[in-house]
Parts: C-alpha cells; sequence; structure tokens
C-alpha cells in the first residue's frame, strides 16, 4: 500500500521534468543520426514491409527538423532538409506533400529556408516522374518556375501542360497566359501565390500568405505613389507626408503596410515605397 | 533501511553479478571489441574529421545496443525465472523480504551494466588513441546518459518480469523500449494522424518511458554544448520514473504467489 | 536450548482455520479447493509427519506456512509470532519439494550464499557449510557446481540449506524424494539427530514407512481436510492385526484342509506364508505338524499405516503407498 501511495506522489513528476528537459534541451533536437543512411535506397532495404511507416517517420523528423531549424538553429543552413525529403520520397513516392514541401523550402531564401531552388526543382521534378498524370504536382512545377526562377516561358509551358492533365483548374490556361504577357510580374505572382495558398495547409500556407502581404505591400505602395501624383496634379505641390492624404480624405487608414511599418515617402522625388526596415521589403522588388 | 537489510540486498545483489559473470554475459564485451577493431582498421580511408565521429558513434551506439539488449533479456528473467524455476522458494523462507530480493536483483544487474559500459568506454578510448585521433573526454557526457537509460530499462524489464513469463516480459519490454525511443514521433503523430485527440497525445508523450532524453550522442558528436543544469534535469528523469517502477514492480511482487 | 527443554509448553507451530483455494481459468472464476479451515499444532521438541496423497494440500500448507502463498483465511504462529512477522525465519528452516538451487554456484557457493541471507558472519558460514556438507555427506563435492549433480545430490544440498542457521524448527516438503536407499537412511539418522537436540521437525511425505519409523505423531490430510492426528499407537492401534506363520514340507492338499482356520495362504515355493488370527495359531500348528509338515517362523503382524490409509481413506491412490521393503 504504502509503496503504491510512494509510486503515485512521484508520477506527476515526471511530466514536469520531461517539460523541463523539452525546454532546456530544445523540443526539436537536432537528428543528424537519422542522415548516415544517407540514400533512400538503404533505408528501403532496411524496412522491407514497413516503408508506409518508416516514410511517416521520415516525414515527421523533417518537419521536426526544419521547424527546429528555423527556431533554434544558429545559422539555418537547412542542410539536411534535401536527404531527408529524398528518403521520405524514396521510402513512399506518392507522398505529395512531402514533394510540395520539400520543394518550397529548398527554394525560399534564408531564413525561411535553404536558397537552393536547384534543388527545390529537382524535387517536383522527380514527383512530377514518379505522378504524370498529377496535375497540382506539374502546377507547382510550374508555379516555382515563375516566382522562384523568374522563368515564365519556361513556367507556362510547364503550366500549359498541367492544364491538359484529366482533373486539371480551368483557370490554369488563363494563368499561363498571364504569366506570359509581360510587364504582368506582379500581378501573376500574385494569382499564383493565391493559389496556393488556397491549395495548402500548415507552414506552405503561411508562406504563400507572406508571400502575398509583401505583393500587396507593394500594390499599396504603387496606389499610395499614384495618389501623391494626384494630389501633385489638383494642388500642384506634393503633400509633405503621407498622412495628408489621410486628412485630404483619398485614404481611409494610416499610411502603414501590413506589417504595420510605415511608408517610405520621398517628397523630393515623389515616390513611395516599402521601407526597407519593414519585414515585407524585399529586395528584388 | 537497516544494516542487516542492507547487508541482504548487498547479498542478493553481488551473487546477481556473479550470475551474469558466470553466466558469461560480459562475452559480449568480446563483440564489441571485434567491432571496435574493425571500425578502427576500415577507418584509415576516409578523411580524418568524418572518421573519428564514424567511430565514436560506433563506439556509443553498441554501448546503447549491447546494454540495452542485455537489461532486456537479463532483466526479464531476474523474477520470472526464479519463479519459474522456483529457486526463489527457498530463498524467501529465509529471513530475506520480497523488496530486499527486488531491489537486490536491480542493483546486481545495474552493476553488470556499470562495468559493461566502463569497459566499452575504455574500449572506444583505446581505439580513438590507437588509430592515431584524440580522445574527447566530453564523450563522458554521452556516456553517462546512456547508462541512465540503461538503468530505466532494467527496472521495466523488473516490473514486467513480475507480472508474467520471462518470453512475454521480453516483448513488452522491448514494446516500451521501442515505443520510448520514438517518444519524438508520438510527440507530434498529429502530423500524419490529424484525428488523434490532442490529450491522448500528450498524455501517451509523458507515460512513456523517453529514452530520447537520454540521447547526447550527437550533441557530444557535434560539439555542441550540454548545459549542466539540463544533465541534472535529465538524472531526475531517469531516477524519478525509475523510482515509480520500481515501486510499483516492489508491490506486484508482494502479492505474487509462487505455487 | 529447545522450547521443551526451558519447560514452556507454547507450540512450535498452531495453525488456524487455514483455508485456501487455488483460483484459475481465464477470469479467476474456477476455483480448486486446497485447504479447508486446517487445524494444526506441533509440539516443540516432536517429529510430526504429514501425510496424505498428492494434491490434499500438504505443500500448500508449508507454502504458506512460508509465505510463499497467502491464505484466504485462517492464521498460524510460528514460534509464537505470526506469519506475517519475520523474526521467526532466523529460527526455522525450510525444504521445499523437488528444490532448486542455483546451478551456476558449487554447493558450498550456495550455503554461503543462503547463510548471508541469515547474516552470519563469513567465518560461521565457513565452520557451518562444511559441517553440513559433512552431514549429507557431499564433503568432497563441495566445490562442484549443482549444474553438476544428480536429482539425490540436490535434495542432500536442499538438507544442508535448510540447516544452515541451527534452526529450532525444521519444515521439510518431501525430504526423502529422488533418494537412494543409503540417502533415505542418512536423512532418516539427520532427522533423528535434530530431535536428539531438541528441535521440532515436521516433514511431509507419502513414504509411509519413513513415517513410521520416524514420527511421534502423523497428522493425515486428505483433500484439504485434516482426517487425522494423533501418535501412531493411538492410530493404528496395539493390536495385533494378524500372524504370520512360514511352513514347509505341506502339500497342497493337506494346507486345504487347514483352509478355513486361515485368513490367507501364499505358495513361496517349497514353502508357504500362512495368514491366521492370533486365536487360531494353535490349532493350526498342531495341524501343521499332524501333516507332517514344519513351522519355520511365526511372526505377528501390526496393522500398518498402509493399511489404515486404504481401510480409514477409503481409496487407493494414483501413485500408490510406498512401503519400503
Amino acid at each position: 500500500m504504502l509503496r503504491w501511495l510512494l509510486a503515485l506522489v512521484l508520477v506527476p513528476l515526471v511530466p514536469l521534468l520531461q517539460k523541463r528537459i523539452d525546454a532546456q534541451l530544445g523540443a526539436y533536437r537536432a537528428q543528424e543520426e537519422v542522415l548516415y543512411l544517407w540514400s533512400g535506397q538503404h533505408v528501403r532495404r532496411l524496412v522491407p514491409g514497413f516503408e508506409g511507416l518508416a516514410a511517416d517517420v521520415y516525414w515527421l523528423r523533417t518537419v521536426q527538423y526544419y521547424g527546429g531549424q528555423r527556431l533554434f538553429a544558429r545559422d539555418k543552413k537547412f542542410e539536411l532538409l534535401l536527404p531527408l525529403i529524398e528518403i521520405t520520397t524514396t521510402l513512399d513516392p506518392r507522398l505529395v506533400i512531402a514533394y510540395k514541401y520539400g520543394a518550397t523550402f529548398l527554394c525560399e531564401s534564408p531564413p525561411e529556408g535553404a536558397g537552393r531552388c536547384d534543388l527545390g526543382i529537382k524535387v517536383l521534378e522527380k514527383g512530377v516522374a514518379v505522378m504524370p498524370e498529377n496535375w497540382r504536382l506539374r502546377q507547382d512545377l510550374g508555379f516555382f518556375h515563375f516566382v522562384f526562377l523568374r522563368d515564365p516561358q519556361r513556367s507556362a509551358e510547364i503550366l500549359m501542360e498541367a492544364s491538359k492533365l484529366p482533373g486539371a483548374a480551368f483557370w490554369l490556361q488563363n494563368l499561363a497566359a498571364m504569366v506570359l504577357a509581360k510587364g504582368g510580374q506582379r500581378e501573376s505572382s500574385r494569382a499564383i501565390w493565391r493559389q496556393i495558398h488556397d491549395q495548402s495547409d500548415g507552414p506552405m500556407k503561411e508562406n504563400a500568405l507572406q508571400h502575398i502581404e509583401v505583393l500587396d505591400a507593394y500594390d499599396a505602395a504603387d496606389a499610395l505613389q499614384s495618389l501623391v501624383q494626384t494630389v501633385e496634379q489638383r494642388t500642384g505641390r506634393r503633400p509633405e507626408t503621407l498622412d495628408e492624404l489621410r486628412s485630404a480624405g483619398l485614404i481611409g487608414r494610416p499610411p502603414v503596410d501590413g506589417s504595420g511599418a510605415p511608408f517610405l515617402y520621398d517628397r523630393q522625388s515623389g515616390t513611395v515605397r516599402v521601407a526597407p526596415q519593414s519585414k515585407l521589403w524585399r529586395p528584388d522588388l | 533501511m537497516g544494516a542487516g537489510r542492507l547487508a541482504r540486498v548487498w547479498a542478493v545483489a553481488a551473487n546477481t553479478f556473479r550470475e551474469t559473470v558466470r553466466e558469461r554475459v560480459l562475452y559480449n564485451l568480446v563483440f564489441f571489441a571485434i567491432i571496435m577493431t574493425l571500425a578502427g582498421l576500415l577507418m584509415g580511408q576516409l578523411s580524418i574529421r568524418q572518421d573519428e565521429k564514424i567511430i565514436k558513434d560506433i563506439g556509443l551506439a553498441s554501448m546503447e545496443l549491447f546494454g540495452t539488449l542485455i537489461a532486456i533479456f537479463i532483466g526479464v528473467g531476474l523474477v520470472a525465472k526464479e519463479i519459474e524455476r522456483r529457486s526463489l522458494h527457498p530463498l524467501l523462507a529465509k529471513p530475506l523480504g520480497r523488496d530486499e530480493f527486488f531491489l537486490g536483483k536491480f542493483a546486481g544487474l545495474s552493476f553488470t551494466l556499470l562495468v559493461n559500459v566502463l569497459v566499452m568506454a575504455a574500449g572506444l578510448a583505446l581505439t580513438l588513441a590507437g588509430t592515431g585521433r584524440r580522445v574527447d573526454p566530453h564523450l563522458l557526457k554521452a556516456i553517462y546518459p546512456i547508462y541512465l537509460g540503461l538503468l530505466l530499462v532494467v527496472a521495466l524489464a523488473l516490473l514486467f518480469s513480475t507480472l508474467t513469463s520471462s518470453a512475454l516480459a521480453a516483448v513488452f519490454t522491448v514494446g516500451m523500449v521501442v515505443a520510448g525511443r520514438f517518444s519524438d514521433v508520438v510527440r507530434n503523430m498529429r502530423e500524419v494522424a490529424p484525428g488523434a485527440p490532442a490529450w491522448l497525445v500528450q498524455l501517451l508523450y509523458y507515460a512513456l518511458p523517453n529514452f530520447r532524453n537520454f540521447d547526447f550522442k550527437d550533441r557530444v558528436a557535434y560539439g555542441d554544448p550540454v548545459p549542466l543544469a539540463a544533465m541534472g534535469t535529465v538524472t531526475a528523469y531517469a531516477a524519478v520514473y525509475a523510482a515509480v517502477v520500481l515501486l510499483i514492480g516492489m508491490s506486484t511482487f508482494r502479492s505474487r504467489e509462487l505455487s | 536450548m529447545s522450547a521443551a527443554a526451558a519447560g514452556t509448553t507454547a507450540p512450535a507451530l498452531d495453525v488456524r482455520g487455514l483455508t485456501k483455494t487455488y483460483r484459475t481459468g481465464l477470469f479467476r472464476r474456477t476455483g480448486r479447493a486446497a485447504l479447508k479451515g486446517l487445524d494444526l499444532t506441533v509440539h516443540p521438541g516432536e517429529i510430526l509427519g504429514y501425510l496424505g496423497p498428492n494434491g490434499s494440500g500438504k505443500t500448500t500448507t508449508l507454502k504458506i506456512l512460508m509465505g510463499l502463498v497467502f491464505p484466504d483465511s485462517g492464521t498460524a504462529t510460528i514460534l509464537g509470532a505470526g506469519l506475517r512477522e519475520s523474526r521467526w525465519r532466523h529460527r526455522v528452516g525450510y525444504l521445499p519439494e523437488q528444490p532448486y538451487f542455483y546451478d551456476y554456484l558449487s554447493a558450498g557457493e550456495y550455503l554461503d550464499y543462503a547463510g548471508r541471507l541469515f547474516g552470519m558472519t563469513a567465518a560461521a558460514r565457513r565452520d557451518r557449510a562444511g559441517h553440513l556438507l559433512e552431514l549429507v555427506g557431499l564433503r568432497r563435492s563441495a566445490g562442484v557446481p549443482l549444474r553438476r549433480f544428480s536429482k539425490g545430490m540436490m535434495q542432500r544440498v536442499g538438507i544442508a540449506q535448510a540447516l544452515i542457521n541451527d534452526p529450532e524448527l525444521v519444515i521439510l516438503d518431501e525430504p526423502m524424494s529422488g533418494l537412494d536407499p543409503i540417502g533415505r537412511r542418512l536423512v532418516r539418522d539427520i532427522i533423528l539427530g535434530l530431535k536428539g537436540q531438541g528441535k521440532t521437525v515436521l516433514f511431509s511425505t507419502h513414504i509411509l514407512s519413513d513415517a513410521e519409523a520416524l514420527c511421534d505423531r502423523v497428522a493425515l490430510l486428505r483433500g484439504g481436510e485434516l482426517v487425522r492426528v494423533g501418535d501412531l499407537a493411538g492410530i493404528l492401534g496395539t493390536d495385533v492385526s494378524h500372524m504370520e506363520i512360514l511352513v514347509a514340507g505341506l502339500g497342497r492338499e493337506a494346507v486345504d484342509r487347514l483352509a478355513p482356520a486361515l485368513r490367507a495362504t501364499h505358495a513361496l515355493g517349497e514353502r508357504w506364508r500362512l495368514e491366521a488370527g492370533e486365536e487360531s495359531l494353535g490349532k493350526i500348528v498342531k495341524g501343521v505338524e499332524e501333516a507332517g509338515g514344519r513351522v519355520l517362523s511365526i511372526q505377528p503382524v501390526r496393522r500398518s499405516l498402509e493399511d489404515y490409509f486404504i481401510k480409514e481413506m477409503g481409496e487407493r491412490t494414483e501413485d500408490g503407498w510406498e512401503r519400503e521393503g
């Protein structure tokens, strides 16, 4: 009786200590040991009959690895992302989400991703090769060629291929055309990211939303700039600050971008830009 | 604990250690020596930094693997076999309490494992030194938690040993150890099984013995810092969890009839 | 100093109302009643034989006493202390039935281990182990691993370990099992020796002749119930059951003529063994001599325990009753 009581008293300490350990050592600990088996083929050979389960485990490890790197790693190089994706997709070649996820975070520049879109594209290409009828994978391949590799030609080609696959969304052809139209960089990007956002879950959805917010910010900057020109035409002088646009009733809200950072207004040149300090600023837009 | 009690626990522990020695359990060290020698010889081809890590990894992993196998397969027999063969009967008639017997068995196997781990640690150091690489004292920071994990396995094996036959106890212990190694998978289970209720997943995560807590191999291998406080918490976890398991084991053993 | 010598009459062992049902089956619903309210007393300094067929509950009783099995109800005091207490264990020795000892140890090492559990000093253990191994005739095999011991040798180790602590009360479950006649004689002598030292012995057996030779009292158990307790003379009676007459030189017809006065006749080659009641003895002896035969010997035969069992217990058991020839 005494022993049971003593045990009962000690039991609550276990989760308490576990929580402490998780906090002290980081919930997402390095999983480097996993990578002794660099090749998916090796792993496959070791787990005959349990490939699906192993794929799940590696998939979990991938997600954990990515999350852990983002939160805890000093220099976020995501070196193991590709091997983990490679192993996962070798164990279960039809795990579509692994291809999408891997390509996304391989393509994204640091600190969100590895900044290796050449590898990311290869991942998608592997997926497309394994599942040629899957229009979504091919669609993603097309998307990524546009938003990451900035190759509208190739992007449109792939989107056209995708549009011919059974079950493909009806607007893919239109999207392909929009992509080819010159000067529609931002618009096409937005349309693509919108699609990706709607089709995804979890980190990929958040990632797409971020891109959309960036585009929104730049669109807003352009809109503000044209409003400045409007004021100049009407009154003959440029406004001192953007707040004047508000008092003039031209805008209903404070002139800040989606992240709350104020836009940069250069009165001399009359340009309105996304402030470099803003989280939504991008060097290449 | 009175002096008499301690002396009896010690007697059982010493006899248990003697049993493992005479039953040639420590011969596993021979296999370990072979593996280490091969590793040392074969790694000559690769570049300097890589193979030092690989030797360390092989050494630590073998230490953990062999230790776990011993802890499980000897541990499950500690009580169950004594009941099955009825060697326990004459002993319990003497002034040997059931708790004393139980704890003595735990102490004896723990000591065997300590010897095992220390010899392997020396072997690893020898392999590193013998092949011209540095012997990193930080390895101890990985070895100590491995030993803690082994103690927990022994406790689990002992508990199952009091409940059922040695064969079945082995199955259950292996199951728990494997599940415990995959506790990170359990924790994040909802990524692949979103239908699982969150409270159940949490319960499972905290209830299972989290053997990942004792895995410092990679940290040490990559030279990441190992804060002393963390080592302390891990020790506390091992101590508390093992204590709970042992207490339950003692209780079930006390009510076990030996027919 | 034994309890008897000290002048106390407190029983060495006092069992009251001991009941035990073994639960079997998947949900522990089926029960096999092993003991049904057993009352038993063992007086200090006596040898009590605990007898009964297999499955009658003898071993269950002893296991309950030693704490290996738990009773459903009932109490017991051992050397004045309750069952659950541990102080009596220093003064009691126990030999389980068909014992098994660690086969990776030698006999000497096992006795040393047993001694350690009693808290004996190293010197005391050494002396005692040596003495006991000599006593059971295993001195030369002291260093041999128990793995290589025969069943009989194991049994002797069992006796030795039961006596390692020089106990006042010795409880032996089937101490003669697995022993050859020499071994049995050895154990018999040991048990008598223990009594000579004033110790109390309780042993269970189904070898009736051993019980007859050794026991002051016997307790007969059947189906978990005590059928009879008492000294042998009281149970068997001192009366002579019949006379056995060995004759020679008689032909078949002569024996047939005597038959009405006889209870039984057995032909033994040229001789006959005749059984008759005491009252007919004279008539038969005369009849044999008149027929020209010779009376070789006349033996009174008392009722044996076996006879008692077969008659009183009313059934033949599968394993039969051993009678040492």
